[in-house]
């Protein structure tokens, strides 16, 4: 008896969040899944159902068919969307990494005192709204903006410079918006290194920088694996940083689903992008699962 | 007053018998009294500050080739400080360090010919135990084959072999220290440094890994200096030891020398169980110093310390060194009655713990051997303590 209150105990202890996961997450994804199977209609709501209670399942399969799939396949627009979002998530998460890396490391060095200051500077951005900061960057980026305005007064460009609305920008976007996901990951697998491995390496005759690639770069890969794909996986789905700051060459995934939606209001189109952007992800979302599951297992 | 418990002592006493370990295959190992012989190591007035803290004040050690030296001290003492300057990971605040004759102070740790075993063994968790021991020589550009070769002769001396392919975390303890040995002597440096190397091993496998230690050192005949705060582990491996305290260096000795005629209380205290009676220099004649003590007590001892008449002084006497019995001995020096409060039987020998008249508590040790039996002390048995007038030594500092 008391085994089995135990039992439901645990089950409302586990149940709780799967419950969370299956209405704001399952559900949701079925509706968008089973939109995307639909046809477009001009109505309100704007497709109409290929599944109704009235007409049973029996029916919905033999009306079943992936048109607005097929249809993603035959326009390159939505390939290229997508090929284009790779590439420059890609791009931007090796940068953020460049960027992030010598910040986590100047981190995890600093003295033990100045640590969680250094990591409130690094949080301290999330407490602006996401919005606001991608705003400030069209100010500092525009022709006759910050940016342009200080390196002219420096004479070091005689013309604005043109990176608003460029690709350019959207990089710069990506990696500000993101940095702080790739200096967390990064700082906690740095700060655990014990230090006497670095004088280990150096006693054994390893110079600073090759100990520095011998030892306190492989021991980081956790970090830089977990930065990255928090980077990446979010990047590729991006729509508020290309729309902000893009051009209109700027193609990415987020925004050719947006434009679907709201524009062509081709709400079936759009659900199938946006289902096929998910198969896209669930490969490096399974590889960050997995790197979780190891670092847990490792820690233990 | 009293400190270690038994098996110390019985360690201590034999290590003291054998003599130092490391001259055992060539007896009268000792370079440090030839004269025509430079140091290995020379530490020149070394002092390290960090900000207000004195660590490592003025010491000077001369450290010779094929030594076992050991750093003795309470943690906090600076031997660990002074292991690191030499080292290279602090650089002294003042004074300089000569390692072969060549002036090493400023050179960076990577360029130095000396390695380390450290306290936390610090072997590289992501490299098997092979590429562990390779690592140094990696470093140096050696070939993949001549790596190889030494990397298992290392593994062949440290019987690891078998773990070869292994990650640090899939061994013990004690496999865990061995890799740290071999990749410390993987390199064949001059000098080998060892940070309290054993600390984190139990009892009986630091025990082994001791004499292992001293195997190691004496087939490979490197220069060896370890920092130990386990008197017992420094008496037991080392050539010399070196007392330091409040980063002062307070003797440095053989581990028979330091446990004989230590120069210090402090040092008295810390090597092995002793006994200090405090009292006054009443009379100085050639090679013996008479003192009183409290209630009249007279005690007699052969010492060439230079004492003055009234000079208060403690004398130092190891409990192995007094007899106990029942009967007064027939000397009017070196004796004291009093009373037994405690005995501690550990089989070969006992404790026997005894308060004097005048309140002191004095540990002596008797062999349990069979003739004894009949004659046995027991509990508020009344006592006599005695001893002969070459066992104490009288201490001044």
């Amino acid at each position: 008896m008391r085994a089995r209150i135990s039992d439901l105990k645990r089950w409302y202890v586990i149940g709780a969040p799967f419950l969370w996961l299956l209405v704001f997450f399952l559900i949701p994804f079925f509706i968008v899944f089973k939109l995307s199977l639909s046809d477009v209609a001009t109505a309100i709501p704007p497709y109409t159902p290929t599944f109704s209670w009235s007409k049973g399942i029996s029916a919905f399969i033999s009306q079943l068919d992936f048109e607005n799939y097929t249809f993603l396949f035959s326009d390159p627009l939505y390939i290229n969307s997508y090929l284009s979002s790779l590439k420059i998530a890609f791009f931007s998460t090796i940068l953020t990494l460049l960027v992030a890396y010598p910040m986590a490391y100047g981190m995890a060095r600093a003295p033990k005192s100045w640590q969680p200051t250094l990591m409130m500077l690094v949080i301290l951005p999330f407490w602006t709204s996401f919005l606001i900061r991608i705003y400030a960057w069209i100010a500092i980026l525009k022709p006759e903006g910050f940016l342009s305005l200080f390196l002219i007064k420096l004479g070091l460009i005689s013309e604005p410079l043109q990176i608003m609305n460029t690709t350019t920008a959207v990089y710069i976007g990506i990696v500000y918006s993101y940095l702080p996901f790739m200096i967390l990951p990064l700082y906690a697998s740095l700060e655990k290194i014990n230090p006497s491995l670095l004088e280990a390496a150096q006693d054994l005759g390893s110079q600073p920088w090759r100990a520095f690639w011998q030892v306190t770069f492989p021991l980081s890969m956790p970090g830089v694996f977990a930065g990255c794909l928090l980077v990446f996986i979010p990047a590729v789905g991006e729509f508020v940083i290309p729309d902000l700051l893009g051009g209109s060459d700027t193609l990415m995934i987020g925004k050719t689903l947006w434009t679907e939606f709201f524009n062509n209001r081709d709400w079936p189109l759009a659900s199938a992008v946006a289902v096929l952007l998910l198969l896209v992800l669930i490969i490096p979302i399974v590889l960050f699962q997995r790197q979780q599951e190891m670092e847990r297992e490792a820690g233990r | 007053m009293v400190v270690a418990t038994a098996p110390s002592q019985a360690n201590a006493a034999s290590s003291q018998r054998a003599g130092p370990r490391t001259a055992a295959p060539q007896t009268g190992f000792a370079p440090w009294k030839n004269p025509d012989l430079s140091p290995m190591v020379r530490f020149e007035g070394i002092t390290k500050r960090f900000d207000d803290f004195v660590a490592v004040n003025n010491v000077t050690i001369d450290i010779y080739e094929k030594e076992f030296f050991a750093l003795l001290g309470p943690s906090g003492c600076g031997k660990s400080t002074l292991l690191r300057m030499l080292a290279g990971f602090e650089r002294p605040t003042e004074g300089r360090i000569i390692v072969a004759g060549q002036d090493i102070t400023d050179m960076p740790p990577y360029e130095r010919p000396v390695n380390m075993m450290f306290q936390s063994y610090a072997l590289f968790p992501h490299m098997t135990v092979e590429r562990n021991i390779g690592f140094g020589l990696k470093q140096e550009g050696m070939s993949k084959d001549k790596i190889e070769e030494r990397v298992d002769e290392a593994m062949g001396m440290l019987e690891l072999r078998q773990f070869a392919k292994r990650k640090p975390n899939q061994l013990s303890g004690g496999q865990q220290q061995r890799v740290a040995l071999a990749r410390a002597i993987a390199k064949k440096p001059r000098l080998v440094l060892l940070d309290e190397p054993l600390g984190a091993l139990d009892k009986k496998l630091r025990q082994q890994a001791q004499f292992e230690l001293m195997r190691i050192q004496e087939t490979t005949g490197t220069t060896f200096i370890i920092v130990t705060h386990d008197q017992e582990e420094a008496m037991t491996v080392a050539s010399r030891i070196a007392v330091m305290e409040k980063g002062l260096l307070q003797q440095v000795a053989t581990p028979g020398d330091i446990y004989e005629n230590p120069k210090t209380r402090y040092i008295a205290g810390f090597i092995g169980d002793v006994n200090v009676f405090e009292g006054t220099v009443s009379k100085v004649s050639e090679g013996c110093i008479e003192i009183d003590a409290a209630d009249g007590y007279k005690f007699k001892t052969k010492s060439s310390e230079s004492v003055t008449v009234g000079q208060k002084v403690g004398l130092a006497l190891r409990p192995e060194k007094i007899r106990i019995g029942r009967e007064k001995p027939n000397s009017d020096v070196n004796v004291i009655p009093g009373k037994v409060e405690d005995i501690g039987y550990l089989g070969s020998i006992s404790h026997y713990h005894v308060r004097t008249a005048a309140g002191e508590r004095i540990t002596a040790l008797r062999a349990n051997a069979a003739h004894t039996v009949e004659q046995s002390i027991t509990w508020e048995d009344a006592v006599w303590l005695d001893w002969p007038v070459d066992a104490g030594v009288v201490l001044t500092g």
